[in-house]
C-alpha cells in the first residue's frame, strides 16, 4: 500500500469517526425529545422551546470561548470570571456612567479581548502553562470585579438591552441570532482565513508549526484575546437575559465551559474545532436541564448526569480511537 | 553558598515574603498578633494547608485533580450523616469517611489509567458526579448537631498555645507524607513517574497501578481536609469544598511543587499556606474590602510562578555559561 492512499485511508477514517460521534449526539437529542414531547405537555409549548434555545445560545458561545484556547492546545480557566466582568463592564457604563446601549455593547467585548489579552501575553512571554495562569488571573478578574461592584449588581440598564433577552420569533430567542452569526464567522475564520489555520496548526503540531515559520507567540495571544472575546459576548448576553448585570455571572461556568466542546468532540490536546458539535452539546445539556424541570427532579441531578456525559463522550470516543486504530493495524 | 542553603533557596525566599507579610500585618493590623488571631489564623491555614496537600501529591505525578472539593465535601458530608444520623462515634465515622475519599481518589485513578484521558478531563466529570451524589442523599441539608468530641477537637489549645489540634492534624499529614517521598518505594515512583512517564515504565515502575495509588491518596487527604474543615466551621455544610480549586493549586504552586510533575515540596506547601492564609486574614484586618482578598490571591500567584520561571531561565543560562 503507498503512503498516500494509507493517508487517504486515514482521512477517511477520520472524516467517519467525526460522523459517527455525530450521529451518537444527535441520537441522544432525538431520545430526549421523543421521551419529553410524550411525557410532559407542555414540552413542545413554543415558550419551552424558547427557554431551551435560549440556554443553547449562551453555553454555545461559553463553550466557544473555551474551545478557542482548546484549538490551540491550552485551557482557559477563567472563561467565567472575563464573562462576569465584560457583563458588569457593561452594566456598569449603561448603569453607573448613563451611557448608550452601543457603547456599553463595545466596552463590555474590549474588557473581554482586554482580559483575554492578558492572560495571552503572559502565557506567550513567560511560557507558563495557561492553565495555571488563568487559575491566577480568574482569581484576579473577579476581586476586580467584586471590588469594583461591592458585589452589588446593576439593575437599572437600558430597557432595549434587558428586553432583547427575552424577545423571540415565536420560539426562537432573537439571541440565538447572535449566536449563530457568531459561531459562522468562527467556522469561517478557523477554516477560511491564515490566521485561523495558523491557530490549528499551532494546536496540531506546535515545533512543526514553528518549523513552517509561523508567529507562534502571536498567535497564542490571538487564541486568548478571541476566547476572552467570546467569553464577554456570552457574559454580555446572560446579563440581558437575567435583566441585570449580576457580578456572579460566570461563577457557574467551569463545568460547562470544557462540557460543551468535549461533548461536542474537540480534542484537548489541540489542533480541532467542532462548531456543529458545540451546537449539538448545548442542545443535549439545556435539554437534560430541562427534562429535569418537566419531571420536577431536583436540579442537583443536572450536574450529575453532566458529569456523567462528560466521562460517557470522552470513554466513547476513545473506545472508537482505538477500534480505528486496531483495524488499521489489520489492514 | 552551601549546598543545603542553595537546594532551599526557594524555600527560604518563600519563607522571606511570608514573615514580611507577618511584620507588615504585625505594624499596620491591629489585632493580628491577638491571641484570637493567631489561633483562629493559623487553624485556617492548617486547613488550606491539608487542602493543598492533595492537589500536591496528584501535581507530582503529573497529574490534576479537579475534584478535590468535591472528595472533601462529600467526605464531610458523609461523616457528619454517621456521626449526626447513625449517632456513630467520630472514632468509628472518620475513618469509615476518609475510606470513602480514598475509593471516590481510586475510581479517578482507575478512570484515568483505563481510558487514557486527561486527568483533568476526568476529574472535572467526577467532580460534578461526587457533588451531585452528594447533594442529592443529602439533600443540601447541613448537619450542626455534631458529637461534643468532634466539636471541642477544633476550639482547644495545644498546651496553652494558641495552636488548635488541627494543626498537630496537619503536622502529622506533612510527616507522613515527607516519609512518602523520602523513605518509601512508593513514593520515588510517584515522582519518577511524574519527571518521566516513559522513563519509569522502562525502569520497571508499574505506572498504571502507581497512578492509582497517587489518586487514592489524594483523594484521602482531600477527604482529611474535608473533616478538618468541618470541625473547623463546627458544622458539616454542603459548601465545604466548592471553593477549593484557587487554593489548592496556588498553595502547592506557590510552595514550589511544579504542575508538570516530578517535583515536591511537602515544606514549601506549609509555607505557602501560611502566606496564603496570612494574606487573606491580614487584608481583612486592614479593612480593605474583603472582595478584594481574590486579586491579591491571583497577583501572589502570578508573581510566585513568574519568579519561578525566571529563576529557571536565569538558571539555566548559568549552567549553559559554566559549560561554555
Amino acid at each position: 500500500m503507498t503512503r498516500s492512499t494509507a493517508m487517504a485511508r486515514g482521512r477517511q477514517s477520520l472524516s467517519r469517526f467525526s460522523e459517527y460521534s455525530w450521529a451518537g449526539l444527535l441520537l441522544i437529542i432525538l431520545l430526549l425529545v421523543v421521551i419529553m414531547s410524550v411525557v410532559s405537555d407542555s414540552f413542545l409549548s413554543d415558550f419551552n422551546i424558547f427557554v431551551v434555545l435560549r440556554s443553547v445560545a449562551t453555553a454555545v458561545l461559553i463553550g466557544s470561548a473555551q474551545m478557542a484556547v482548546l484549538s490551540i492546545g491550552q485551557m482557559n480557566l477563567s472563561v467565567g470570571a472575563i464573562g462576569g466582568l465584560a457583563a458588569i463592564t457593561a452594566g456598569g457604563i449603561m448603569d453607573a456612567y448613563g451611557l448608550p446601549v452601543w457603547l456599553a455593547i463595545i466596552g463590555g467585548l474590549a474588557c473581554g479581548a482586554a482580559a483575554g489579552a492578558l492572560n495571552g501575553i503572559i502565557v506567550a512571554r513567560t511560557g507558563l502553562n495557561a492553565f495555571i495562569v488563568t487559575i491566577a488571573t480568574a482569581s484576579v478578574f473577579l476581586g476586580l470585579n467584586l471590588g469594583l461592584t461591592s458585589a452589588q449588581p446593576f439593575y437599572d440598564l437600558d430597557p432595549n438591552f434587558t428586553s432583547f433577552g427575552q424577545a423571540r420569533f415565536g420560539f426562537f430567542p432573537v439571541m440565538g441570532f447572535i449566536t449563530v452569526a457568531t459561531m459562522i464567522a468562527l467556522a469561517v475564520f478557523y477554516y477560511r482565513t491564515l490566521v485561523g489555520r495558523q491557530l490549528l496548526a499551532v494546536g496540531g503540531n506546535l515545533s512543526a508549526a514553528q518549523t513552517a515559520g509561523i508567529p507562534v507567540g502571536r498567535r497564542v495571544v490571538w487564541a486568548h484575546i478571541l476566547s476572552g472575546l467570546l467569553a464577554g459576548g456570552a457574559g454580555m448576553l446572560w446579563a440581558s437575559q437575567l435583566g441585570a448585570a449580576q457580578p456572579m455571572i460566570g461563577q457557574s461556568w467551569l463545568l460547562v465551559s470544557f462540557a460543551v466542546p468535549i461533548i461536542g468532540g474537540v480534542a484537548l490536546t489541540g489542533g480541532s474545532v467542532r462548531i456543529i458539535g458545540l451546537f449539538l452539546a448545548a442542545l443535549i445539556i439545556a435539554l437534560i436541564n430541562n427534562m429535569l424541570v418537566h419531571l420536577g427532579i431536583d436540579p442537583v441531578y443536572v450536574e450529575l448526569l453532566l458529569g456523567l456525559l462528560i466521562l460517557g463522550t470522552v470513554w466513547a470516543s476513545h473506545v472508537a480511537t482505538r477500534s480505528e486504530e486496531t483495524k488499521r493495524s489489520l489492514r | 553558598m552551601p549546598s543545603i542553603l542553595r537546594r532551599n533557596s526557594p524555600r527560604l525566599g518563600l519563607l522571606a515574603v511570608t514573615v514580611g507579610f507577618w511584620l507588615w500585618f504585625a505594624i499596620f493590623a491591629t489585632g493580628f498578633t491577638s491571641d484570637f488571631n493567631m489561633f483562629t489564623l493559623l487553624r485556617f491555614a492548617a486547613v488550606q494547608i491539608a487542602i493543598a496537600f492533595g492537589q500536591m501529591i496528584a501535581l507530582s505525578a503529573g497529574e490534576m485533580n479537579l475534584s478535590l472539593g468535591a472528595i472533601g465535601g462529600g467526605v464531610a458530608m458523609c461523616a457528619g450523616g454517621l456521626m449526626e444520623v447513625l449517632g456513630l462515634d467520630p472514632l468509628l465515622a472518620l475513618p469509615i469517611g476518609l475510606a470513602l475519599g480514598a475509593l471516590m481518589g481510586a475510581i479517578n485513578g482507575f478512570l484515568v489509567v483505563r481510558t487514557g484521558i486527561n486527568s483533568f478531563v476526568i476529574t472535572l466529570a467526577t467532580a460534578s458526579v461526587y457533588t451531585g451524589l452528594m447533594l442529592a442523599i443529602t439533600q443540601a441539608d447541613s448537619y450542626d448537631d455534631l458529637p461534643e468530641a468532634f466539636l471541642t477537637f477544633s476550639r482547644i489549645r495545644v498546651l496553652g498555645y494558641p495552636v488548635s489540634p488541627l494543626v498537630l492534624v496537619m503536622l502529622g499529614a506533612a510527616a507522613a507524607l515527607w516519609l512518602l517521598y523520602n523513605k518509601t518505594r512508593l513514593g520515588r515512583e510517584i515522582l519518577a513517574v511524574g519527571a518521566n512517564r516513559r522513563a519509569a515504565a522502562m525502569s520497571g515502575v508499574n505506572v498504571n497501578m502507581t497512578l492509582i495509588k497517587t489518586h487514592m491518596l489524594s483523594g484521602l487527604l482531600a477527604g482529611l481536609a474535608g473533616i478538618m474543615n468541618a470541625a473547623m466551621l463546627a458544622d458539616a455544610v454542603p459548601r465545604i469544598g466548592m471553593d477549593w480549586l484557587l487554593p489548592s493549586f496556588a498553595i502547592a504552586v506557590i510552595g514550589g511543587t511544579a504542575i508538570t510533575g516530578g517535583t515536591v515540596s511537602v515544606a514549601g506547601a506549609i509555607i505557602g499556606g501560611l502566606l496564603v492564609a496570612s494574606i487573606t486574614n491580614g487584608v481583612l484586618l486592614l479593612n480593605v474590602s474583603n472582595f478584594f482578598v481574590n486579586l491579591f490571591l491571583g497577583l501572589i500567584l502570578l508573581l510566585a510562578v513568574s519568579l519561578d520561571r525566571i529563576r529557571d531561565v536565569v538558571e539555566t543560562r548559568l549552567s549553559m555559561g559554566i559549560r561554555r
